[in-house]
């Protein structure tokens, strides 16, 4: 919702010529991508944290590595697929050059879910804090400029007929990273801020 | 192995009490440096013959810009030593290096900048190693205020600790993918700040005086700070109110 929000407001705000809009739109898509994760991230441990069901999931048997990367792919699926699934559409809307369109879904696709895994130790190092949108903004922004950067380079490398494998084999990577090391930060960042 | 050496620097007092003794020794040898270094970049090494007087804002920026690289795995060593032996000295060093590398950021771009728009005829351009730069500056801001917002002080030091090492992680991926991202969009032959090797000793010699006067500036203001850092820490500790009394 928040995405298709976002990514209206670029050619209102721009021009709502086609042919600036298509050369901008993967990158106006990306950055609703990006604007969107951040704005679900806080429902991530807010409502456990609050009534207590967080304090509850740390002290269970279970390693909280896994029960951190379970909370992110629940959370990805009802905040980050659907902003791939709609993708296609908002991208058609925006004269979103043709021929890209599969490496459009396929790098939200693989980057989505490492917004969620970033933005998850922004999340947990803020949890206990009352105003803490523009931290969680500043903290998690930069770092996800790589993944930002990853994703729009390798759409337009398409629209130049370039070979896909590459680029989609150091997000497949920036993925797996985040998978592995991510929630061991969040699960750290957790219980600094839970005590 | 003896490690006496390595606990020796959980005290404050006894880095208070050493780094005092080291305070005038570093200040001497800085404006020693900087002395020479300055006098002799602005006065006697020639000028560039394209970039003419310009060129000898080089001798602020590129010390300043080597010096802001720093911090951030500075922050993280720092960070993983109090996560993992409780130093209470490296958390001191977390905190003040933090806004401090944030204003040595700040001067590396605005050096840069006014470098920038003599020589490339514009204040910013988005070339992959500024861009990596203000990034950084962005990252320390956050650091900056997430030990601002946490108030609790053995939460915030450990939130912080961890925070510089994702950060010092995360650098080196930002560094990486915006120079990928800015080599593929546009050359950055005309930009690159490398030492030209055809540049004689004249020119780099007096660059070796002010990174080595930069690095001790650096040096001491982190030494000052974490001081009065633990100055403030420590106020209700014995050597602290009899530090006060005698002064």
């Amino acid at each position: 919702m928040f995405f298709v929000l976002v990514a209206t407001l670029f050619p209102i705000g721009i021009s709502p010529e086609p042919e600036v809009l298509g050369e901008i739109s993967a990158g106006v898509l990306w950055i609703s991508a990006l604007l969107a994760s951040l704005l679900a991230m806080d429902n991530l441990f807010r409502a456990d944290f609050e009534d207590g069901s967080l304090e509850l999931l740390m002290l269970s048997p279970h390693p909280l590595y896994f029960l951190v990367l379970a909370k992110n792919v629940a959370h990805w699926l009802v905040s980050g697929l659907p902003v791939v699934l709609v993708s296609p559409l908002i991208a058609y809307m925006l004269n979103f050059p043709e021929g890209a369109y599969s490496t459009l879904v396929l790098t939200l696709l693989l980057g989505t879910p490492v917004l969620s895994l970033l933005g998850s130790i922004g999340v947990a190092l803020t949890v206990g804090l009352g105003s803490r949108g523009l931290i969680l903004a500043v903290i998690t922004l930069p770092m996800s400029v790589p993944v930002l950067i990853a994703g729009t380079l390798t759409v337009s490398q398409t629209l130049e007929g370039a070979s896909l494998s590459g680029y989609l084999a150091i997000m497949g990577a920036m993925l797996v990273a985040a998978f592995t090391l991510a929630p061991l930060a969040s699960a750290a960042a957790l219980r600094i801020s839970v005590n | 192995m003896d490690w006496t050496w390595f606990h020796k620097w959980g005290s404050p007092k006894w880095f208070y009490e050493l780094s005092g003794k080291w305070l005038p020794w570093l200040v001497g040898a800085m404006v020693t440096c900087l002395l020479i270094g300055v006098i002799w970049a602005l006065l006697f090494v020639p000028q560039d013959y394209q970039q003419g007087l310009t060129n000898r804002i080089f001798y602020v920026h590129v010390p300043v810009a080597s010096i802001s690289l720093a911090f951030f795995p500075l922050m993280a060593i720092a960070g993983t030593i109090f996560l993992v032996w409780r130093m209470k000295l490296a958390d001191v060093v977390v905190k003040v290096a933090a806004p401090l590398g944030a204003w040595f950021t700040a001067l590396a771009l605005a050096s840069g900048s006014i470098w920038g728009v003599d020589t490339w005829g514009t204040w910013w351009v988005w070339d992959g190693r500024l861009t990596s730069l203000l990034l950084q500056f962005f990252l320390l801001l956050g650091v900056v205020s997430l030990r601002t917002a946490l108030e609790d002080s053995e939460g915030a030091a450990r939130a912080c600790a961890l925070l510089s090492i994702v950060g010092g992680i995360n650098v080196v991926v930002i560094k990486y993918s915006v120079d990928w991202w800015n080599t593929l969009h546009q050359p950055s032959s005309n930009f690159t700040l490398a030492t030209d090797q055809a540049n004689g000793p004249e020119i780099w010699v007096p660059l070796i005086f002010m990174i080595v006067a930069v690095y001790l500036f650096f040096a001491i203001s982190l030494i000052l700070s974490t001081r009065n850092e633990i100055l403030q820490r420590e106020k209700r500790a014995q050597w602290v109110i009899d530090l006060v009394a005698k002064s």
